[in-house]
């Protein structure tokens, strides 16, 4: 015997929950199940940045595009012009940022300078070798062994001091390259806590009256030291403020203008300041976050003999030039 | 109606050759090509937090390692303390981790040790970042390869926004931040 067909009275029904159960489904394969990190997840120093977006006399009024791989070092040289070191390479720049010659040398630059009488000195991660300034070596200095890692070097008429990131320690040389002595290490009894280098910045410079001054990073401040490695004064800055340094170990570069002022350049927020270098005081700020908003380092600073301040952004292959912005009328 | 084909034992012995050819190459393949598992190369990580949240486990098998040979002992260390922190100390106001996963102890003035404590961290990679930025990049996160389940498809190597995540040999199941260097060689 033949069934009756049961028919739906609402047949429509069916599809609406067809439907409605594909929705559902899609839905579901197309939403993430994952929620994004939340801001107790995020590491957020955009607050940080703000305090460097002040009024400030400097504007960026040119770079020197470099054609060297891997810059890492450079200075201002006496006769007017630019050197910067990199990778088995020195090139020079005139004062128009035009590139004039370059030499060959092996290794990577970590430091270079040029002492009273035109002979260049170039640190290369372990010792120092001296040039002419047509690249002829004159001389390669010891090595001061496998820890050794020189970040900067500063030169007078009789003294080279060498810093020494690895080590922990300013080397002071005579001009032949002889060790005369050890500045910063810890001494009690000379009342000299030693220097904190945590990372490979560590820069030293001589001031307008050849006064050696040393970065102290690890304790975010400078100390001035005489040539026979006695602390003469220092000053510490540790801050989130403009007017202090920020993070582990900083400023990360120091140079000086001609006429005496400090000029730092931090890492992390990148930030090139202004300081009065007896009393530490914080005088103006030069550039900040705006303008570095993504470099976690710059490579190098100098201030070359008309006051302009220069900066080796390895983001931008470039050397970035500073200068304080002409007042016009209106 | 057509008659069924009668398997001869010809046709049975070269069934059988051929299967024992075949099985045997898939074996000699298998057995040769070595197991992989995922990992993430800390030179591609962008610190993005999704290692935290994208994980089929809670918490994530992605955990962070201090490469101690490149590491400052710095006393203040941005991986360890909050930018804002008044004071250099442990209390939780001041800790950068949420969950207080780093140890700090003392070395010599003014040096210290960061200790993670992998149990507790959970991948977010602040600590990272922190470092990264302000300091010497010593703190970078890695697939903890005992606690990872190596899902045939990562949820987080598909949320990755850097593509940092790939299959690597589980003979060498890590990518160290400074080479083949272990992160526990304290200097």
């Amino acid at each position: 015997m033949k069934e009756p067909v049961r028919r739906l009275k609402r047949p429509w029904l069916v599809y609406v929950c067809v439907a409605a159960i594909a929705v559902v489904y899609f839905g579901l394969l197309a939403k993430n199940r994952h929620p994004e990190p939340g801001a107790n997840l995020r590491y957020d120093v955009s607050d940080y940045r703000q305090v460097d977006t002040v009024e400030t006399r400097f504007v960026e009024t040119g770079r020197i595009k470099l054609a060297v791989e891997d810059a890492r070092a450079m200075t201002v040289l006496a006769a007017g012009g630019l050197m910067v070191g990199g990778k088995n390479v020195v090139a020079l720049y005139d004062e128009g940022g035009r590139e004039v010659s370059r030499f060959s040398i092996k290794g990577t630059p970590t430091s270079i300078t040029q002492a009273p009488g035109g002979e260049v000195l170039i640190a290369l991660r372990d010792h120092v070798a001296t040039f002419d300034l047509h690249g002829t070596m004159k001389k390669t200095w010891d090595s001061l062994g496998e820890r050794a890692y020189l970040t900067s070097m500063a030169a007078d008429e009789e003294n080279v001091y060498v810093a020494d990131a690895g080590n922990r320690v300013v080397y002071r040389f005579d001009r032949s390259g002889r060790l005369l002595n050890r500045i910063g290490e810890a001494d009690p009894a000379r009342d000299i806590r030693g220097l904190v280098v945590p990372s490979p910045y560590f820069d030293v410079a001589l001031d307008g009256e050849g006064m050696l001054w040393v970065v102290n990073p690890g304790e975010l401040g400078l100390e001035n030291y005489r040539p026979n490695g006695d602390l003469i004064t220092s000053w510490y800055k540790p801050s989130m403020k403009l007017e202090g340094f920020c993070g582990c170990c900083n400023p990360s570069h120091i140079a000086f203008t001609p006429a005496g002022s400090l000029v730092t350049c931090e890492k992390g927020l990148v930030r090139v300041k202004i300081y009065d270098v007896t009393s530490g005081e914080f005088q103006e700020l030069v550039a900040g976050s705006e303008l570095f908003p993504k470099e976690q380092a710059v490579r190098d600073l100098a201030v070359d003999t008309r006051g302009r301040i220069l900066v080796l952004d390895p983001r931008h292959d470039a050397v970035r030039i500073f200068e304080v912005k002409e007042k016009t009328d209106g | 109606m057509s008659e069924r084909k009668k398997l001869d034992r010809r046709d049975f012995m070269r069934g059988a050759a051929a299967a024992a050819f075949a099985g045997a190459t898939w074996f000699a393949a298998g057995s040769k090509a070595e197991d992989t598992v995922w990992q993430l190369d800390p030179n591609k990580c962008t610190q993005c937090g999704r290692c935290s949240t994208h994980c089929t486990l809670n918490p994530s098998a992605v955990k962070c390692l201090n490469q101690f040979n490149i590491c400052g002992y710095c006393d203040l260390c941005f991986g360890y303390l909050h930018p804002g922190s008044r004071e250099r100390d442990t209390d939780a106001e001041n800790l950068l981790c949420p969950t207080a996963a780093i140890e700090r102890k003392f070395i010599e003035a003014p040096y210290y040790e960061y200790k993670i404590h992998e149990e507790r961290c959970i991948g977010c990679a602040k600590c990272v970042e922190a470092c990264l930025v302000f300091g010497n990049g010593s703190f970078y996160l890695q697939v903890r390869q005992d606690i990872c389940v190596n899902c045939n498809e990562c949820s987080i190597a598909k949320a990755c926004p850097s593509e940092a995540f790939s299959r690597v040999p589980a003979s060498k199941p890590y990518l160290y931040i400074t080479g083949d260097t272990p992160p526990n060689v304290v200097r």
